[in-house]
């Protein structure tokens, strides 16, 4: 999944974003919880693991905002593995 | 049995139909329907009992396959043993052909320790069967799984999935060596950007209440547009790309405690 950020070096050195987002957030807090959800009403054996996130995000004016999410497991383990990616790459930078 | 339902030309687009209403969440694929697009010849009659009988298969069987062992660590998923209440062994010698055993076997749990050998057993006990169905009936239905199972397994996990999902995941690290407005020097940033958005179900069902679905398209798939999403970007400097790491090792560590050994 590669995204389309668009860098403008020559400008003002503050990466331009393209018309998806404009406004980039600070991440201010991480919560998650692991489920499984048993039953259901289209399923009466589900048995499925997922992973719920919720990101607690500030923009630059400091207005806080909840976002959440669900992964399936191996949503999450590529989430997990691009994070691991990230964090050795700034460690060179 | 009619010769026309004992052939398995028309199963297949059966059990595609059956699919859409059992595990794609998508009604109005009636019996009626059904039969006049794929069995014509057939009376409902004698079509009812048919049906009821491939709709047994398909929703116990197919589940308990669907969440079974087997699935589960082939996809390097956790299995969690015993889940109290859940798993009901079924007797499938049980007459099909009754409907009301039928629809009682529609609304039962399925068993969740099946493999996909225990479903060919199955349907070979039933070739064998006065009034079961015919080997190349099971041939069909054996391959209608194997094509099948990803997709329907996927689609009723996103039945029960009414939070939104994380669709997309983008991201880039920027050396930061000067700023137009501070002297900083060399904080590197990641820039991250999450696509955010819900299940395309919802949008599904209200778009397709009324609209009447032709047999065929049942077995070419029907896509539709996902509904908008929202983009997230979140900015984070070294010290929270660990943070959020350290919090995500913790995520995969009550993962890895969950698996139970075999």
């Amino acid at each position: 999944m590669v995204g389309s950020l668009n860098r403008v070096m020559e400008e003002s050195g503050e990466p331009q974003l393209d018309a998806k987002s404009k406004v980039t957030n600070q991440l201010i807090d991480f919560q998650w919880k692991l489920g499984m959800a048993v039953s259901s009403d289209s399923c009466r054996s589900l048995k499925y693991p997922y992973v719920a996130v919720m990101l607690k995000v500030a923009d630059h004016s400091g207005q806080v905002k909840n976002k959440s999410f669900e992964m399936t497991i191996p949503q999450f383990q590529n989430f997990y593995r691009q994070f691991k990616e990230i964090a050795a790459i700034i460690e060179t930078v | 049995m009619a010769a026309e339902l004992e052939g398995s030309k028309s199963l297949s687009g059966l059990l595609s139909g059956l699919a859409q209403d059992t595990f794609y969440g998508h009604p109005g694929i009636t019996e009626e329907l059904l039969r006049s697009q794929l069995y014509p010849e057939v009376s409902p009659e004698e079509f009812r009992p048919f049906l009821a009988k491939m709709k047994g298969i398909l929703k116990s069987k197919f589940l308990g396959l669907l969440f079974s062992k087997q699935v589960f660590r082939s996809q390097n998923l956790p299995w969690i043993e015993g889940v109290p209440g859940l798993s009901a062994a079924l007797n499938m010698s049980a007459n099909m052909e009754n409907p009301a055993v039928a629809a009682g076997v529609e609304k039962s749990i399925a068993s969740a320790d099946m493999d996909f050998n225990q479903l060919e057993a199955f349907l070979t006990a039933q070739t064998k069967k006065q009034g079961g169905i015919t080997p190349e009936q099971a041939a069909v239905i054996s391959r209608f799984w194997k094509s099948h199972k990803t997709k329907i397994r996927e689609s009723l996990m996103n039945q029960s999935r009414w939070d939104s999902g994380l669709r997309g995941l983008s991201w880039r690290v920027d050396g930061k060596s000067q700023s137009r407005h501070s002297p900083q020097i060399h904080t590197p940033v990641a820039i991250m950007e999450l696509e955010i958005g819900k299940s395309g179900q919802d949008l599904y069902k209200s778009k397709c209440k009324d609209l009447y679905l032709p047999v065929w398209s049942l077995t070419n798939g029907l896509h539709l547009e996902a509904p908008e999403s929202e983009f997230l970007c979140l900015e984070f400097d070294e010290l929270k790309v660990n943070q959020v790491l350290k919090k995500l090792s913790e995520v995969e560590e009550s993962i890895s405690t969950l698996m139970q050994p075999a």
